[in-house]
Order: C-alpha cells, then sequence, then structure tokens
C-alpha cells in the first residue's frame, strides 16, 4: 500500500470512487425515508382518529415503517461512510453493488412478508410473536421477514469485511485505525483520520452486532420451520436488542462521518483526530455494546448487575458523543466565518438533534423512571430526536452536500423553506411525543382514547411539515443531480 | 462465462438438491422427525408379537377385528417422561372411551427384565391403566430387538440407571401396520388422526 | 509425502476415537468429525487445482459440511453405513475440496465464511443449549447441553482467533507500528 491519502485535502482533491454508487443509494434512501414518514404520518393520523385504519394495517405500517427507517438509516449511513472512506482507502466498488443489491432483495422480502404475507409483529421479531400470530398471519411470512433480515445482514457483513480488510491493509491493525497510538502517546506519523477512526469502530461493533443477530435470526427461523425447536425468549431478547440497538446505533455512527468531512470544508480548519477523539471513540466502541441492557430494564429476570450497568452505561454513553462530537463541533463553528448552506445548517442541526436526543434517552435509561415511562411514547419521543433530528438530518446534509455545485452558495429561497419546513415539523413531532409519553400515553397502540386524541392531531400536523420537508430535500436532490458532475 | 460457471452451478443445484433429498425437502433435520415422517409416508407392517401383560395374560400387539393400537414404549420406574405421558395417555384412554370408540392402549415395557408383571401392575395401578382398553405389558426379550428397530426406538442407559428413549405415541391401524408416530402430548392430534383416519 | 503421513495419522486417530464417539456427541461432533475433515485437509495439502474449480470444490466442502451438520446425520453416523460414509466423506468431500479451494478465496468471502461459521455455532449453541426436546436419539438430553455449550465455547475461541490478529496487527508486524502491512489479509 502506499500513502496515496498522506497529503489529503479536503475537499475537490480527494477522489471520490464510486460516487455514481453513493448517490444512487441516496436517492434511494430518500424516497424510502419519504414514504415510510408517509407510512409514519398514516398512523398518526390513525390514532388522532382524522382516518379510519384497520387496526392490523396499523401495525403493519408500524412493523414497515421500523424495519423501513432503521434499514435506510443503516443505508444512507453506510454510503456516507463508504464515500468518505474511499477518500483513505481502496474500496472496491463491487462490494458495494453487492450490499445494495443484497439490501434490495431483503426490502423486497420484508415489503412482501408486512403486505402480502401480513407480518405486523414489529421490526424487534422478539420470539415467539413471529411463530405465534393468532391467525394474523402465517409462519412463511414471518419467515420472508427473517430472510429478508438475512439478506440485509449478508451486504452489511461484506460491507464491513471490506472496510475492514482495507483498514487493516492500510493501518496494520484495526487498534492503529482505532487511535491506540495517538492514545498511547506513540508515536504515529500517519494517523488515522477520524472517519477512519469511526469506521474501524463500526466495522467492529457492528460486524459483532450482525454476527449475533445473525444467530437469532436462525435460530429464530428453526423455530419456525420446526416448531419443536424453541429457543430461550431470555437469550433471544438479549440477543435482538444487542443487535437492534447497535445496529440502529452505527447508523448514526457512520453517518456522522460527513460531520468530520464536510464541515472542514465551511469552517477551513481540518478535522484532525487527537488523543481526546480516539479516547471518546473508543469508549463508543464499548458504551455501544455494553448499553444495551437499558432496554431491557423492565425485564425483571435479567440479572440485577446487567441492569444497573444498562443504567450506568446510559449515562457515561453521552459524554464520548457529547464531549467530543458536540463540543468540537460548537468550537469549530464558533471560531470559524462559516458559510450557511443547506449542508451545513443541516450538518450542525444533526449534531445537535443528536446529543439532544441522548437526554431523554438517558432519561428514559434510569431504571426507575423507565418502569414507568418505557411504554409511553416518551420511547419513540427520544430515538425520532436523534434519528429525525440527527441520522435523517446528516443523510439529508450530505445529499444537500452532494449536489452543492462548484461554489458554496448561501441558501436560497427554497432551501430556507425546506430548512426551516423540516426543522419546525421535525422539532415540534418529536416534542409531541415527549408530552404524551409525560403525559402517560402509551406507544404501538392502534386505537387512542379521546382524551388523547389533541396530543396525536398536533403530531399529525407537524409530520405532515416534516414529509413536506424531506420531499422538497429530496426533489432538490434528484433535481440538482443532473447539473453537478460532483 | 456460461462454460466457467457451469461447473460452480452444477455443484450449487447438487449440493442443493443433496440436502433437499436427505431432508425429506426441508421438513426433517433429526432422526425423530425423519421417522415420524417415513412412517407416515410408508407404513410399516407389524409382526404378530404376543405380549404379557399385569396379570400375566398373553396380549397380542396387532390389533384384533378393526381396532387400533395405541403403543408408548415405557420402563417402570421411569422418573420423568413415561410419568407425564402416561397422564397424557390415560387422557386419550377417557376421552376415547367416552366417544365409545374401538381402539386399544398398549404402554410396552422395553426393559422386560425388571419390568415383572407385578412391577408393570403397581405402574397400572399409579395411572389407572385397569387392563380393561389400556393395559401395561411386556415382551419377550428375544422380540424386544425387532420392535425397537420397527418402530425406530432408540433406548440409551442414562446417568441414573434408568433410560432415556424417544417417547412417542405410536399409532398401529386396523390393517395392522404401523402408519403415525404422536408426540406424547399431542392429546388432540392423536384424537383427530383416530376421528378421522380410522379405517 | 509428511503432509500424507500427518493425514494417515489423523485419519486413524479418528478411526480409533468411534468408541468415545457413540458414548459423547462432544467427542463425536467437535473431535472425531474435526480431525477427519483435518485429515482430509492434510492430505490435500500438497495438491493445487485451477482457479476454476474454487468455486464448485467450495460448493462441495459447503453441501458436506451442511449435511454432517443436520442432527439426523450425526445419529446415522453410528450406525455402519452412516460410520464409513462419515470416515470417507468427511475427508475427501469436506477436508481435501476446502483446502483445494481455500486459497482461491478472496479475503472477503474468507471473512464472510468465518462469519458465518461463528453465527452458525451460535444458532447450534442455541438450539442445543435450550431445545426442550432430544435432537439425537443416540444421546442423552445432558450430553446435548454439553454439546451446546462446547458449539459457544469453540465460537468465543475462533473469535478471539481470528479477531486478534485483526485487532492490534499480525505478530510479524510488530504490534501496530506505523508501517502498513499488506500482507496479512483478514
Amino acid at each position: 500500500m502506499s500513502t496515496a491519502s498522506e497529503n489529503y485535502i479536503p475537499g475537490h482533491a480527494a477522489a471520490a470512487p464510486q460516487a455514481g454508487a453513493v448517490k444512487l443509494t441516496m436517492i434511494l434512501s430518500g424516497a424510502v425515508f419519504a414514504l415510510m414518514m408517509v407510512f409514519g404520518l398514516i398512523m398518526r393520523a390513525a390514532q388522532g382518529q382524522w382516518i379510519e385504519l384497520d387496526a392490523a394495517l396499523f401495525y403493519q405500517l408500524l412493523t414497515a415503517h421500523g424495519a423501513g427507517m432503521v434499514g435506510t438509516a443503516a443505508l444512507s449511513g453506510a454510503a456516507i461512510m463508504w464515500y468518505f472512506g474511499g477518500r483513505h482507502l481502496v474500496l472496491t466498488g463491487g462490494i458495494f453493488w453487492a450490499f445494495l443489491g443484497l439490501f434490495l432483495l431483503g426490502v423486497v422480502l420484508i415489503l412482501g412478508a408486512i403486505f402480502i404475507g401480513g407480518y405486523g409483529g414489529a421490526w424487534t421479531f422478539l420470539f415467539p410473536l413471529p411463530a405465534l400470530s393468532g391467525g394474523a398471519w402465517e409462519a412463511g411470512a414471518a419467515a420472508a421477514f427473517m430472510l429478508g433480515y438475512t439478506a440485509i445482514g449478508v451486504g452489511f457483513l461484506l460491507y464491513y469485511l471490506e472496510l475492514g480488510r482495507r483498514i487493516h491493509t492500510r493501518y496494520g491493525s484495526l487498534a492503529r485505525a482505532l487511535g491506540w497510538n495517538l492514545i498511547l502517546g506513540r508515536e504515529d506519523n500517519d494517523p488515522p483520520p477520524p472517519a477512519i477512526v469511526a469506521a474501524a469502530a463500526v466495522t467492529i461493533f457492528n460486524s459483532i452486532g450482525i454476527i449475533l443477530g445473525a444467530a437469532v435470526l436462525a435460530a429464530s427461523l428453526v423455530h419456525l420451520l420446526v416448531p419443536g425447536f424453541e429457543v430461550d425468549a431470555l437469550l433471544a431478547k438479549n440477543l435482538i436488542y444487542f443487535f437492534g440497538h447497535v445496529f440502529i446505533n452505527a447508523s448514526i455512527y457512520m453517518a456522522v462521518t460527513a460531520v468530520y468531512e464536510i464541515l472542514p470544508e465551511y469552517t477551513g480548519k481540518p478535522w484532525k483526530s487527537n488523543r481526546l477523539f480516539a479516547i471518546a471513540w473508543n469508549a463508543v466502541l464499548i458504551f455501544v455494546m455494553a448499553v444495551y441492557w437499558h432496554h431491557l430494564l423492565q425485564d425483571v429476570v435479567m440479572p440485577p448487575w446487567m441492569l444497573v450497568v444498562g443504567q450506568l452505561v446510559s449515562y457515561f454513553s453521552g459524554i464520548p458523543l457529547i464531549a467530543v462530537t458536540a463540543f468540537s463541533t460548537f468550537l469549530y463553528v464558533r471560531g470559524s466565518n462559516m458559510t450557511w448552506d443547506l449542508a451545513s445548517a443541516l450538518l450542525v442541526l444533526s449534531v445537535a438533534g443528536w446529543s439532544v436526543g441522548s437526554i431523554p434517552a438517558s432519561i428514559d435509561g434510569m431504571i426507575s423512571v423507565n418502569k414507568v415511562m418505557h411504554n409511553t411514547m416518551w420511547v419513540p419521543g427520544h430515538f425520532h430526536t436523534y434519528l429525525l433530528l440527527g441520522e435523517v438530518a446528516m443523510a439529508f446534509g450530505f445529499m444537500a452536500w452532494l449536489v452543492r455545485g462548484k461554489t458554496i452558495a448561501r441558501m436560497n429561497g427554497l432551501d430556507r423553506a425546506g430548512f426551516a419546513v423540516y426543522l419546525a415539523g421535525a422539532a415540534g413531532f418529536v416534542t409531541v411525543f415527549l408530552f404524551s409519553g409525560a403525559a402517560s400515553i402509551p406507544r404501538r397502540w392502534a386505537v387512542h382514547y379521546e382524551e388523547w386524541l389533541t396530543h396525536d392531531r398536533i403530531g399529525t400536523l407537524f409530520s405532515v411539515l416534516v414529509v413536506l420537508g424531506t420531499l422538497i430535500f429530496v426533489l432538490r436532490f434528484v433535481a440538482r443531480l443532473g447539473r453537478s458532475e460532483g | 462465462m456460461l462454460a466457467r460457471a457451469l461447473p460452480s452451478v452444477l455443484a450449487a443445484v447438487a449440493g442443493g438438491g443433496i440436502l433437499w433429498q436427505v431432508t425429506d425437502g426441508a421438513q426433517a433435520f433429526t432422526s425423530e422427525a425423519a421417522r415420524r415422517l417415513d412412517v407416515v409416508q410408508s407404513p410399516r407392517q407389524v409382526p404378530e408379537v404376543l405380549l404379557e401383560d399385569m396379570v400375566g395374560r398373553q396380549v397380542p400387539l396387532l390389533p384384533q377385528a378393526g381396532e387400533v393400537v395405541l403403543v408408548e414404549f415405557i420402563y417402570t420406574v421411569c422418573g420423568d417422561i413415561c410419568q407425564i405421558s402416561a397422564a397424557d395417555f390415560a387422557e386419550i384412554r377417557d376421552r376415547l372411551r367416552a366417544q365409545g370408540a374401538r381402539v386399544r392402549l398398549l404402554s410396552v415395557s422395553f426393559d422386560p427384565e425388571r419390568d415383572t408383571p407385578e412391577q408393570m401392575a403397581i405402574y397400572g395401578d399409579a395411572h389407572e391403566a385397569d387392563g380393561v382398553m389400556w393395559t401395561v405389558a411386556r415382551p419377550r426379550q428375544k422380540d424386544l430387538p425387532g420392535l425397537l428397530k420397527l418402530f425406530d426406538v432408540t433406548v440409551i442407559p442414562d446417568e441414573w440407571g434408568g433410560f432415556q428413549h424417544n417417547a412417542a405415541i405410536h399409532v398401529i391401524s386396523g390393517d395392522g401396520s404401523f402408519s403415525a408416530v404422536y408426540d406424547t402430548d399431542a392429546v388432540e392430534a392423536v384424537l383427530a388422526h383416530l376421528d378421522g383416519g380410522q379405517p | 509425502m509428511r503432509m500424507i503421513c500427518l493425514g494417515l495419522l489423523a485419519m486413524a486417530e479418528a478411526v480409533a476415537l468411534r468408541e468415545a464417539a457413540a458414548a459423547s456427541p462432544v467427542q463425536h461432533v467437535l473431535v472425531q468429525m474435526p480431525l477427519l475433515v483435518l485429515a482430509g485437509v492434510l492430505l490435500g495439502w500438497n495438491l493445487r487445482v485451477r482457479r476454476d474449480w474454487a468455486v464448485p470444490l467450495l460448493l462441495t466442502a459447503l453441501t458436506a459440511f451442511l449435511f454432517w451438520m443436520l442432527p439426523r446425520s450425526v445419529d446415522w453416523a453410528l450406525t455402519p453405513a452412516g460410520e464409513a460414509a462419515k470416515n470417507l466423506s468427511l475427508p475427501l468431500l469436506l477436508g481435501v475440496p476446502l483446502r483445494l479451494s481455500w486459497p482461491w478465496l478472496g479475503p472477503v468471502l474468507r471473512g464472510f465464511l468465518k462469519a458465518n461459521a461463528l453465527s452458525m455455532l451460535g444458532v447450534l449453541g442455541f438450539l442445543y443449549t435450550h431445545a426442550p426436546v432430544r435432537i439425537c436419539n443416540s444421546y442423552l438430553v445432558s450430553a446435548q447441553q454439553e454439546l451446546g455449550f462446547a458449539f459457544l465455547y469453540l465460537a468465543a475461541a475462533l473469535a478471539c482467533l481470528w479477531a486478534i490478529p485483526v485487532l492490534f496487527g499480525h505478530p510479524k508486524c510488530g504490534s501496530f507500528g506505523t508501517a502498513g502491512c499488506s500482507r496479512c489479509g483478514v
């Protein structure tokens, strides 16, 4: 390996291999985000009793929305990290196409399972629900859903194997790519840039997540085929939440590479890895895997120490994120004379949204709070904050940056309108969720009591704004693709 | 291109075909499942064997005059599964008796050395097998291996001086063929089988 | 020649273990069967094939592997016919083809196979420790659970074995020095 990227200069100087594949992925992501948001809007409107929706269809939409959003967040994050990883590594394009193909195969299977097979057992496929539908769907539908996950998992596995292999080739070991030389104070004349530190960490924890996820998927599939083969429900739940937690977090940790690589173009200051940054990412690597227990705080049969660890790590896991990424972003932006275009505005918003979203998450991560809050709207409130205002904003920011043209221009009227509508819609939407949670309105209920309708209807109105903002972003991206040579 | 891919495609097709074949079309992954599938597809003729029951009488294993025989393999000092399955067997007997069905239930010991008629009577008492519709019986030692092989029952000694075996309810239909296997607790399935499939 | 002798030795060792294999599934599935595969790998050590044959050979090996992973095959392997099939097919249809195809497999495919092996061991561990039914009629339930835990320990050991060089670099390259090391694939 040569040190081709040693003199890396951010921006146009760096090659952008496979930009076509990444752009296609972002179009798909944008389209699916929009479609899933419409599903969300329909569910909110149905809860608010503005439209009639069959309860079975509600749960199918809930399942599609969950699986679709998690998958698309991961897809867009993966495309972003591939794009910026390609600045520092030589990546094989064929692997990305295989990844995308397997992902789309998975999407087809999942959509078929839900809307043809009627599967409505939520994206978490918690054992033994997929096998106990009470007649709502056949075992084949649940199996197709899980096979869809498996296809997506295989795609991601290939993606991480290629990435890990290239990082390993370029840096000699993943430990070095994680910045251990920086942490240990050793000399390193070619330290890994932030995007590589992030890529190394995500590669490690998400590969572990996928391998364990594949195990529980295969065991659940065997159970569906041969009902005599039971799996231990608690172990299955642990594995599913480990996999699910790690996977959705990985989507944000992949997408954040856009912040590391793009913001320097605006601030003029390169974003470099330093010791604190490396320590933070190594902490993230551990915390992401150790914190999943906070999803199981209501499972009284869990060993108490695990729940205590879940609560403690919940507190700590905000620190590396807020201390390093959010605080650094703040410093970078404050000290510079930054140009605010749609891309930079969305990226800064995304870091803010991600950080703010971690606060209600930490609150829900307290055992005493969790007991009363975890089944309320508080929980969708917190994860919509760091997804809608975090990961999705990162993806839209990246998309806006991809088609920025040759010069950075300030926001025009449509950009401003889109940004304002999206921000207002998303902020209002998640606030309603959090308020509803605080008012003890349960989550995942297809039919709501009269007293809750005001909440639902305000939420519905805000979600209309989110969909509008999203449509502006996505259509703007597609319209500009033609005229930018990228 | 095509010629280069051909061996791979053939290997994949052959491999998939073999695995499909050996799992009976992805239906049977364990030998227990395979046995159950096989007897349904090709019922096995049961030989004329006489068993000795709790009171020392000789009873035939084969169904007599159009009746159906349900067989469980047991050993009387079994500490776990046989006790539970005996309770389910009793329930099947009660419900069949209420229906007036022509069915005989047999708990056949695979440990004829220890399971003397007295010993079998204790087991019968404990589970209300009164010898009328349901009796406990043992084969002659020389018939045992053939029976275990015919029914594909594997008996292995466990750590506690007892045995572990693939416990199940075996159906011998009126024509004298061993034609179905059910879980010991599949009471409803057995009753449905007798209801629908009785010759 | 030396490899062939070693292969035959492994084969003899495996055949000598037939009593132990009948007594315990751990010795059967995790000692005797791997020894037979190892015998095939050693027998084929010095053979080379053209690249075109790599994928068909890999598929052959996978088929043999999946076949012997079936619980009913494990039961069957204790009958005379099954035992002969096991002693012949594990070296010749799994060990040798695996050895022949391995040099041609790219790093991503190798990593994929390894990751799948870990997942599948996890699944087997999962099923064997928790199945309320006996999976193999020839073995006790307690032995079945032992086998399940053995699968999990093996998965953990393999995960460490495979992950440590990737994490900390190949020992020959010095622990995460500044020089990139291109010769150690994943």
